[in-house]
């Protein structure tokens, strides 16, 4: 097998036991890797009964055939199991340093179910996996876990930890490597608290050769892409400002939304949170993800003031949007504290932003009294109230405020009524990320909806479609899209489905593959992984994921109607650009729907779609047996 | 062959009276100013070139920077290379800027990322372009959305 290892750790945390797995080389062609081989190890293996963070819960980690080729973006990895906030199946993507080590360790991918008896640690040397306790680590937050970890096991050991938020299940708890690198979103650092699992450590081993299937070829391509990716728009960029480097753009567009998705432009917000005022005022440093020549991450330091914090880990654009214009602040030293206390209890900022937002608008509105929040007030913009209060009582789901707002907005606001899930900004449950389809572009609103693991804007690649970051001919992706109409959107969504199926599953980072063309990532994955695709094959193959994530989703108990956004994502925006525009979401829908054999009430594709895509087993199940 | 442009001079005569409103403009003006850069934009079809100069104190009392129509001895920061009927579709609002930059139509150099931070900044004056040409009495070189 060549660059994947074909071998799959399966960890019984109860048992302490570790079974290898094998999975034949053409299961990782059909699936490609990460994501769409966590969804074919789910849809074999898991307990579809089992509650997210009940042990019998199944956790995988998976890498793509990527991981570990030295090129900007390749070596990212996906965790992936039944999310603990939408209850369905889920999958989150990460950088950082600890996919290549994985593969360089001699594994694709780990599968963890039980729950250990004490609070524990996997540590990975020397190609076996041990069980070890994880003693005081336990119970400390991201910060001061990740120094433990790097003293025990040295420094150049790399590791995936929780946070107190992971440990207490808040069910948006996310996983960190390095301190600095999130799998950030669905919740599997609850699935990792719920099974006593504080921290995988990958010690520093001699490893580091990868077995690929035309070595000369993958150097010639490395060479000839590299300058591209770091001289493209989009990486001086980030390189230069951050992911949140043209949140003033994205605000003039409409794209930003504002106090709880009630506003699409503040001309103040857009200067005072853009990224290069991050960097005039509070960036000291930036890092990277392995091999990469973009250098996207920040570092930052407020020196004084109510939010001073050390040097550490700055937000990133979505951290910046939701802890700044969602909460109707454009306090940029705020934002970095909440960033810095979300990295430290090991918390989803998307969500934990998102819900707040949605609390403040339910203080206003009287829907959440001060009976309900034990006394704390939820004004807009009160940032010293959030980071004091709000925040860490979330992560300890303590107080009546805390229990509430730990549950993320959607079952906060079923426990609230008042029809309160109308103003929450979510589908299946997973908070919106900060792009407001009203004024990004419509496409994201059918993006956001029929996304496996709900309102998502990396299931796709319709984002960066949609602005017209990049174009493929070669799948016949060629025109301009204008952003605030339907038009071509459902069609584009088909293509931007199986791109980000693609990019998922091999592990790529969607900022440094957007200087790729289709057939240079048929040529990248062949060349390493010796898949032998053509464009169509792999396009198949993305197709083939979709398709899977979504018959599982279907055993879980979603259908057609799970494919929505709340009233409050679909009401004409009230200012800035996009005022007043209808989205036109029902005949999206309608349209993807038709284009993509998706079964108009189940929501799953037709006996025949599945069969044509080789998911013969999946079709029975959801169809039953041929006639 | 230009749809909007007979020669170069032509192409000067616009866009002088444009960049005249525009660099005169209290709102736009400034936040231009705060760019602190210098543009070059080099226009093809008719071969032309105008540079903005954003760092330097304005030559003209009540402006916010200065223009140069044709070559000038400034040394730009950043250089933006594009088809004049691009441009000029441009700035009607028409044109999506990153994805021209993604599809080659426009070529950049230098400090690409103050020059983009600039975009949201010159927006409203989208409005002007147009208002620009009526006022020239070049109705007939207003774009519309199709």
């Amino acid at each position: 097998m060549k660059g994947n290892t074909g071998r799959i750790a399966a960890v019984d945390l109860s048992t302490g036991t570790v079974e290898m797995l094998h999975y034949p080389e053409d299961t990782y062609r059909r699936f490609i890797g990460g994501s769409g081989m966590a969804a074919r190890l789910f849809w074999d293996r898991a307990d579809f009964s089992a509650d997210p963070l009940a042990p019998e819960a199944l956790l995988v980690f998976m890498n793509g055939p990527l991981a570990g080729v030295k090129l900007s973006g390749a070596s990212r990895m996906c965790a992936a199991g039944r999310s603990p906030l939408t209850k369905g199946f889920a999958d989150t993507s990460c950088g950082g340093y600890f996919p290549p080590a994985l593969k360089y360790a001699g594994f694709d991918g780990l599968v963890i179910t039980g729950k250990a008896p004490v609070p524990s640690i996997i540590r990975i040397a020397d190609g076996g996996l041990a069980i070890e306790e994880a003693g005081d680590a336990w119970g400390q937050g991201i910060y001061a876990t990740n120094a433990m970890l790097e003293e025990r096991y040295g420094k150049a050991s790399t590791s995936l930890a929780i946070g107190p938020a992971g440990e207490a299940m808040v069910p948006f708890a996310c996983i960190l490597n390095q301190a600095h690198h999130a799998f950030g979103r669905c919740g599997f650092g609850a699935v990792m608290g719920s099974k006593h699992l504080k921290a995988i450590v990958l010690e520093k081993g001699d490893a580091g050769k990868l077995s690929v299937a035309d070595g000369q070829r993958l150097k010639a391509f490395i060479k000839e892409v590299t300058p591209r990716i770091r001289e493209s728009i989009i990486s001086q960029v980030l390189h230069d400002f951050g992911s949140a480097g043209n949140l003033e753009g994205h605000m003039y567009d409409g794209d930003v939304p504002i106090r709880n998705w009630t506003s699409n432009f503040n001309e103040e917000m857009a200067e005072a949170l853009t990224g290069s005022t991050l960097t005039d005022k509070y960036l000291t440093g930036t890092r990277t993800c392995a091999f990469c020549v973009v250098a996207c991450k920040r570092v930052v330091k407020v020196d004084e003031g109510p939010f001073a914090i050390p040097r550490s880990p700055g937000p990133e654009y979505e951290t910046v949007a939701a802890f700044g214009a969602l909460l109707g602040s454009s306090n940029l030293a705020a934002v970095c504290k909440a960033n810095y206390l979300c990295n430290d209890f090991g918390m989803d900022t998307i969500s934990a932003g998102s819900t707040i937002a949605w609390a403040m608008e339910a203080w206003e509105k009287g829907h959440l009294t001060p009976e309900r929040t034990g006394g704390i007030p939820l004004e807009w913009a009160d940032m010293d109230t959030v980071v004091t209060k709000v925040l860490p009582m979330m992560a300890a789901r303590e107080g009546k405020l805390g229990k509430l707002l730990s549950q993320g907005c959607a079952a906060a606001a079923r426990e609230l009524g008042n029809e309160s899930i109308a103003y929450t900004a979510q589908s299946k449950g997973l908070e919106a990320p900060m792009h407001d389809p009203r004024g990004g572009g419509h496409g994201h609103a059918i993006a956001y909806a029929v996304s496996p693991r709900g309102a998502c804007h990396v299931a796709t690649a319709m984002h960066f479609m949609e602005t017209g970051a990049c174009h493929y001919p070669e799948i016949g992706f060629e025109f301009d899209l204008e952003a605030r109409t339907d038009e071509k959107k459902p069609e584009t969504m088909v293509l931007a489905t199986a791109i980000g199926m693609i990019e998922n599953s091999a592990c790529l980072c969607q900022y440094a593959d957007r200087s790729l063309t289709i057939t240079e990532m048929v040529d990248l994955i062949n060349s390493t992984a010796g898949y032998g695709y053509s464009v169509p094959s792999m396009m198949a193959a993305g197709m083939r994921v979709f398709h899977l994530k979504r018959c599982i989703n279907y055993r879980f108990g979603f259908t057609a109607s799970s494919d929505v956004l709340t009233p409050r994502m679909l009401e004409p925006a009230r200012d800035g650009e996009p005022e007043g525009i209808e989205i036109r979401f029902d005949e999206m829908k309608t349209c993807f729907y038709a284009f993509m054999a998706l079964d108009a009430a189940r929501g799953v594709a037709s006996r025949e779609k599945l069969l044509s895509l080789g998911l013969a087993d999946e079709a029975e199940l959801i169809w039953g047996a041929s006639q | 062959m230009s749809q909007y442009y007979k020669d170069a001079d032509d192409l000067y005569k616009i866009y002088g009276y444009f960049l005249d409103r525009v660099l005169l403009d209290e709102k736009i003006g400034t936040k231009m100013s705060k760019a602190g850069i210098i543009i070059k934009f080099i226009y093809t079809d008719p071969d032309a070139e105008i540079t903005i100069d954003l760092k330097n104190k304005p030559e003209k009392a009540g402006y916010f920077g200065t223009f140069y129509l044709g070559p000038c001895h400034l040394k730009e920061d950043v250089w933006s290379k594009q088809p004049a009927d691009h441009s000029h579709r441009f700035w009607h609002g028409l044109e999506n800027p990153i994805a021209a930059i993604a599809k080659g139509i426009v070529r950049q150099g230098g400090k690409v990322t103050a020059m983009l931070k600039l975009l949201p900044v010159v927006k409203p004056s989208f409005q002007l372009f147009p208002v620009t040409l009526k006022e020239m009495g070049l109705e007939h070189l207003i774009v519309t959305k199709k």
